[in-house]
């Protein structure tokens, strides 16, 4: 009978087995569409056999609960990762914004900034056609216009590089308040996983922890460290803590030196963020690195141009026979006293044409020579020992390397990202075999790429050093 | 191939860069290996044309360098992963080899040190 009782209990027990895992299966179904759900596989638990007159006897399986397939290693990577796609993308948005204020429009001559270089070259001309007749109004005209249509893409240009700080510096205020709901909803989540899964994996409540801590990377920097009892601490990368356990710790903002600073407790963590990934950090580098940078550059080419300019046009005599003095320069362009500025208050000053100094020092004013010297500035390396023409056009080009190097970044972060997420599917509720196939597609994969990235490579070096024979495999 | 590379057939470099770059993003093994196929087949043709049919493949070259760039650097973002997964999946196995035991918490069957 003993026998008969056990292969009854054995069937039933297998029967409430297998009904506990068809629902782990059916909760697996309904909840495939529900954003960072991780499936979950029953636990299956072999019983105590009963020993029946020395002989022992099985009794079946026990369904003991579920384990959702989360694999921690695996899932804070995926949230690296995302940090820097999410830094890379916001910081090439704002450096494609920055770099087409001074890309030339398609079907047009101009960018949204004009064409500074075109107009510096048109500057510095228009000083060797009043060579030809430097008595001509028409020219002297034309030379005050080119210095006009120059200071003013120049100051337009500034403008537009402070606007878009601006409007950056908007944007990332508001992103502690979004940090802050994600580090407050965390804490709370810990307690509860503290309480209700000290030791194991407690289901959705991590599912929902790590929803939240995915949408905390895409907004900053963090370290996670695993504490006691399945909880959590995130830091930022700088290692400024910002939960622990129960406790979130609020992050404040305030301004210093007319932009949106960070803080936790007293200390400011700006810097630290900035280089520490997340849409913030990207932003924070366009902000404080990026746009200053473009504009200092504007700054010592406006500073250059104008201090130059001016200076040759006080050395000579103008069409009235006068000289520039201190109390009464001849400035064609506003003075600027210091570097910093001077690209967004470049304008023209000089009102007069006949004040053009194209006679030298001492000579009649039918005279061109020191119109020739003015001429000649532009092949001077009066901007920090450059020419004006090549300084601007290497800041345009280094603008562009650097949007080409994020650009590239950005792409390959972007696919490393999605590999580790069709990785991470495809280890979701799989056995170990099957595991073993995706990271073998993983393996083939990058073989074969490597076999493409070696050939594509030997052809391109063939075709670039033409002479040289292929290696044919 | 050969005469497909006269009348400009051929798929752009940078196309196939390009194409390269996305599968083994999306970890397409079957894309790969056929683009290595064609990439086989295109050295092997590009070693029997003269001078100014692989001229024209300069400024093509020129034109991919950039997306080579990007190819070679989701090459090592890839490289780097397979080096994670490869971890995780030793870990894994690591961990059905060991067991709770006597003594220490954790001990070596003898499959895994393979006197068996």
């Amino acid at each position: 009978m003993g026998t008969i009782n056990s292969a009854l209990s054995i069937i039933s027990q297998a029967l409430d087995a297998n009904q506990q895992a068809l629902n782990v299966v059916a909760n697996n179904v309904a909840n495939a569409n529900t954003p960072g759900y991780t499936r979950e596989t029953p636990d299956w638990k072999e019983n105590q056999p009963l020993n029946e007159n020395g002989n022992l006897i099985g009794q079946g399986v026990s369904e003991t609960g579920a384990t959702s397939q989360r694999d921690r290693v695996l899932l804070t990577r995926m949230d690296q990762q995302q940090q820097l796609v999410s830094s890379t993308g916001s910081r090439l948005t704002a450096l494609n914004t920055l770099q087409a204020l001074f890309t030339v429009d398609s079907g047009s001559t101009s960018s949204k900034a004009g064409d500074i270089g075109s107009d510096i070259t048109s500057f510095f001309n228009s000083f060797s056609k009043l060579e030809a007749n430097s008595t001509d109004n028409s020219l002297r005209q034309g030379v005050l216009s080119a210095a006009g249509t120059l200071a003013g893409d120049i100051s337009n240009a500034a403008a537009s590089l402070n606007e878009q700080r601006s409007a950056l510096d908007q944007e990332t205020s508001g992103v502690a308040d979004q940090v802050n709901s994600l580090t407050s909803d965390i804490a709370q989540l810990n307690v509860q996983i503290q309480t209700t899964s000290p030791t194991g994996d407690a289901g959705t409540l991590e599912d929902q922890r790590q929803l939240d801590l995915t949408d905390l990377s895409k907004l900053v920097g963090i370290n996670q460290i695993t504490s006691n009892n399945n909880g959590l601490a995130i830091t930022t990368t700088s290692g400024q803590l910002l939960v622990s356990n129960g406790s979130s710790y609020t992050m404040t903002t305030g301004l210093v030196g007319g932009v949106t600073d960070f803080f936790v407790g007293n200390t400011d963590i700006t810097s630290q963020l900035a280089t520490g990934g997340g849409s913030l950090g990207g932003n924070l580098t366009a902000r404080d690195q990026d746009i200053p940078s473009a504009i200092n550059s504007l700054d010592q080419l406006a500073y250059s141009i104008s201090t130059a300019v001016n200076q040759q046009n006080n050395a000579g005599t103008d069409y009235d026979g006068n000289t520039g003095t201190a109390a009464n320069p001849l400035n064609i362009f506003s003075q600027p006293t210091t570097v910093a500025g001077s690209a967004a208050s470049m304008s023209v000053v000089m009102t007069d044409p006949n004040q053009i100094a194209a006679a030298s020092l001492g000579n009649g004013t039918g005279d061109n020579s020191n119109a020739v010297t003015m001429a000649e500035l532009a092949s001077k390396g009066i901007v920090n020992g450059e020419t004006p023409t090549n300084y601007y056009s290497n800041f345009v080009t280094t603008l562009g390397s650097t949007v080409s190097n994020v650009e590239t970044e950005n792409t390959a972060q972007t696919a490393s990202l999605t590999q580790l997420q069709t990785q991470n599917d495809a280890l979701s509720g799989v056995n170990l075999n099957d595991e073993a196939s995706s990271l073998s597609t993983l393996e083939r994969s990058y073989q074969a790429a490597s076999k493409v990235f070696s050939i594509l490579n030997t052809v391109m070096a063939s075709v670039l050093n033409l002479g040289e024979q292929t290696t044919v495999s | 191939m050969e005469q497909q590379a006269e009348h400009g057939q051929h798929p752009l470099l940078k196309e196939l860069v390009i194409e390269a770059s996305q599968a083994l993003a999306r970890l397409d093994a079957e894309r790969l290996e056929e683009l290595a196929l064609s990439c086989q087949a295109l050295n092997r043709d590009l070693a029997r044309l003269d001078g100014d049919a692989r001229r024209v493949l300069v400024p093509q070259a020129k034109d991919a360098a950039k997306d080579m760039a990007v190819f070679a650097r989701v090459l090592e973002a890839t490289r780097s992963n397979l080096d994670v997964m490869n971890r995780l999946r030793e870990r894994r196995l690591g961990q059905l080899e060991y067991r709770a035991g006597f003594g220490p918490e954790w001990r070596r069957t003898e499959s895994g040190h393979g006197n068996n």
